[in-house]
């Protein structure tokens, strides 16, 4: 072995030597905080958890006040029908509109129905009879789920006793199948954004955090009496929270699988390159972040409004990004969660590998490489 | 003169406005942040689902079939991307995500209707985002049923026409009113609902965070140690944070008003009066979770902890029924649950304060347990 590189190898190896050392002291910060490994950990199986139960975007027992100014035994079948339909619920009557849209503006009902004098004197002439249903238009999506399932509902009270008429006349019929997630459950589509929120929570917040505490206590200038190197003060500080990010994803997918079915049906190895390239981004923004802020209120701020709130909102999580105004649409594709979701709903349900979403992973590994780099420039040793 | 306790709260609170002036940096995240979040969160944040990209195959070719497709796709709810001729090389768009439905009209498709039966429109959507895709099953079920209503009528027409005299079909017909907001748009709705997200992320993690440092650096013994009794200590350090939280929710309804659009047809003293007590709410847990909490780590970790599941069962993002009826109950203890509904109900419907009374009632005596528990907590741990 030749005098210069057996010289390399001995930095090379005190180097690594240097970086396990810090990793190790900041793997006993973690242990020694079982909060800390508490919101890594079972945060994200809660959240999951909640999320899966408590979140749904089918919409069922809608409460509707009923106005009756028919008051006939067809009228009272049609409030039966409503009442029993599952998706509606009858939650009170009223004697006029005008005190029926004063339960809608309290909250209390989503919609009023009215059935018309002459509902049923209509109907048994064989005209067309109307039915009218008030709806708080407030809430845009409840709305219209409202008119929809009364619109069915309505069709089925009054057409049901006379199917034999039905068959003699032509009709067109909507059919549906759903793929990937047959049951349209939410679970399939916000397991694969709170991966991506609970990783981006996780770093940014955590690191931001530490770091900035160093700085606060004043334990950074410490270390920096030492000889540790600047970029090995920045690998071995995320090295242990690469780890713990990478437990909680494991933890993710297993509890969603475990409870919610949630499918892996693409490649795996997909999946974790995605992960990795996803997690390097988001830790090296939170030490960007504790670099530049170097106080902890502070740091929590901009951590919540550079990570936890974009990836919340502006990632395709919840709101599809197609949907955005193009301005927004162009800070959802910086934002490496949008991408990281996207490759991941991808891998998971549809059943893609490199190939499909080799788009994503290229964004992802941009975000990485760039946000590194500005980092360990802005990590300068000195104290300013 | 003014009472002794009264100078003690303004020395208090005037000491707390001068830390948080000092840093500036905090200063800019606790007064434009919000505002600034607010706009670009509310134009982000969407449910309207339409253009849904889809694949079209027509195997049936026909007059009919053609017509009937171009009705489906004429109000926008799904926008045609590409035709193919193979039911697999539609699904190929699908599995690539380059399409989110597919709508075939199965071979005949026209025979079946001419011969008087039923005819189907298949739809295959994408269920990774069941809104969506709901959204897009929806559209064409419904067209279903309006094109069956049409057909009747044309039958009745026909049979009229050929003289065997009309033949009268009893129908119904649902007529929707859509009050307060015609167009319904999601904004509006949405809006009020990221304002109420951003006062509990101002009040919540700011008070936690702020007791949790002066514990840590040991400031609070010192103030401790002065003749201001613990009481008096604990509303002078809340005050400045009230008015923050009152100062953004005009500011943020000022832009809720002037960019989106959102209408204030109600009493904005009715608003504020639920601004306040929402806000002296969140404050009583913020400080609620720093008398739990160590450090400054431990007291975010805690906001934090609250804040999700108050948000995700507060109705701001997801509409309250689609929580499952067991659930439902928990949302009644929840402080945001009941400002966004005051929020909304004032703003968008114009409701009263007596039509609000239920949630005035629980936002009231949830803010006053928080306080009793959190002031409590505070005094003994410090006594």
């Amino acid at each position: 072995v030749s005098a210069p590189s057996s010289r390399l190898l001995v930095t090379l190896t005190r180097s690594l030597i240097r970086i396990l050392a810090l990793a190790e002291k900041e793997t006993h910060h973690i242990r020694r905080d079982p909060q800390t490994l508490a919101l890594a950990l079972a945060m994200p199986v809660g959240l999951l958890l909640l999320f899966g139960y408590g979140v749904t975007f089918d919409l069922d027992r809608l409460p509707l006040v009923v106005v009756d100014q028919d008051q006939t035994s067809t009228s009272r079948s049609v409030i039966e029908t409503f009442a029993h339909s599952g998706d509606l619920v009858v939650a009170g009557r009223a004697v006029s509109t005008e005190e029926a849209e004063a339960s809608l503006r309290g909250g209390q009902a989503v919609g009023v129905l009215v059935i018309p004098r002459g509902f049923s004197r209509a109907l048994a002439r064989g005209e067309r009879a109307t039915l009218q249903l008030v709806v708080d238009g407030a809430d845009a999506s409840t709305a219209t789920q409202t008119v929809n399932k009364a619109d069915a509902t309505a069709m089925a009270a009054v057409l049901v006793p006379q199917h034999t008429a039905i068959t003699q006349i032509p009709r067109l019929v909507g059919q549906s199948w759903i793929l990937y997630n047959p049951e349209m459950r939410s679970t399939f589509m916000l397991v694969p954004g709170l991966m991506a929120y609970i990783l981006a929570v996780v770093c940014v917040l955590l690191t931001a955090l530490t770091v900035a505490r160093e700085w606060e206590r004043g334990s950074m200038e410490q270390l920096f009496t030492t000889p540790v190197r600047r970029g090995e003060l920045i690998l071995g500080k995320l090295l242990p929270y690469v780890a713990l990010g990478g437990m909680g994803v494991l933890l993710v997918l297993a509890v969603g699988a475990w409870a919610f079915e949630v499918p892996i049906r693409g490649s795996i190895p997909a999946l974790g390159t995605a992960a990795l390239l996803f997690l390097v981004g988001m830790l090296a923004q939170g030490l960007f972040v504790s670099v530049v802020t170097k106080n902890q209120m502070v740091a929590t701020q901009v951590g919540t409004l550079s990570s936890m709130l974009p990836t919340q909102l502006l990632s395709g999580f919840v709101f599809p990004v197609a949907n955005m105004p193009a301005p927004l649409q162009l800070i959802a594709n910086l934002l490496p969660a949008t991408h990281f979701i996207a490759a991941l709903r991808g891998i998971l349900l549809r059943g893609n590998g490199f190939r499909e979403q080799g788009s994503h992973l290229l964004a992802l590994a941009a975000f990485a490489v760039v946000m590194t780099t500005i980092t360990a420039l802005r990590f300068r040793r000195r104290l300013d | 003169m003014l009472p002794r306790w009264l100078v003690q709260l303004l020395a208090v609170a005037l000491k707390e406005v001068r830390q948080t002036v000092s840093d500036r940096r905090m200063m800019a995240l606790l007064l434009v942040a919000p505002v600034i979040q607010l706009g670009v969160f509310g134009s982000a944040v969407n449910f309207d689902v339409d253009r849904v990209p889809t694949v079209v195959v027509d195997h049936d070719h026909t007059a009919a079939s053609r017509a009937h497709l171009e009705h489906v796709l004429a109000d926008g709810t799904l926008r045609r991307t590409v035709e193919t001729e193979s039911d697999a090389a539609a699904l190929a768009e699908l599995d690539a995500g380059r399409a989110a439905a597919a709508l075939i009209v199965p071979a005949g498709f026209a025979a079946a209707l001419a011969r008087g039966e039923a005819a189907t429109l298949q739809v295959v959507v994408d269920g990774t985002d069941p809104n969506r895709g709901s959204i897009a099953a929806a559209a064409v079920a419904r067209y279903g049923r309006v094109a069956t209503r049409e057909l009747a009528r044309g039958a009745a027409r026909a049979r009229a026409g050929e003289g065997l005299g009309a033949s009268p079909r009893a129908d119904v017909e649902l007529v929707p009113r859509v009050l307060y907001n015609p167009r319904l748009r999601t904004s509006r709705y949405v809006v009020p609902g990221i304002l109420a997200l951003l006062l509990l992320v101002v009040t919540v993690i700011v008070t936690a965070m702020g007791l949790a440092r002066e514990r840590e650096t040991g400031t609070l013994e010192q103030v401790l140690v002065t003749p201001i009794g613990s009481t008096t200590l604990l509303l002078g350090k809340l005050l400045p944070y009230v008015l923050i939280g009152l100062f953004d929710f005009v500011l943020g309804l000022a832009v809720a008003a002037w960019a989106f659009d959102v209408p204030i047809r109600g009493s904005v003293g009715v608003v504020l009066l639920g601004t306040l007590a929402y806000v002296t709410c969140s404050l009583g847990i913020g400080l609620l979770i720093s008398t739990v909490s160590l450090t400054q780590q431990q007291a975010f970790i805690g906001g934090f902890l609250f804040m999700l599941p108050a948000l995700l069962l507060s109705g701001v993002l997801t509409p309250l029924w689609g929580i499952p009826e067991w659930l439902r109950p928990v949302t009644l203890v929840n402080p945001v649950r009941h400002y966004v509904e005051i929020v909304r109900g004032v703003l968008l419907r114009g409701a009263t304060f007596s039509e609000l009374q239920v949630q005035f009632a629980a936002l009231g005596a949830t803010a006053a347990a928080v306080l009793t528990v959190a002031s409590w907590r505070f005094k003994r741990g410090w006594s």
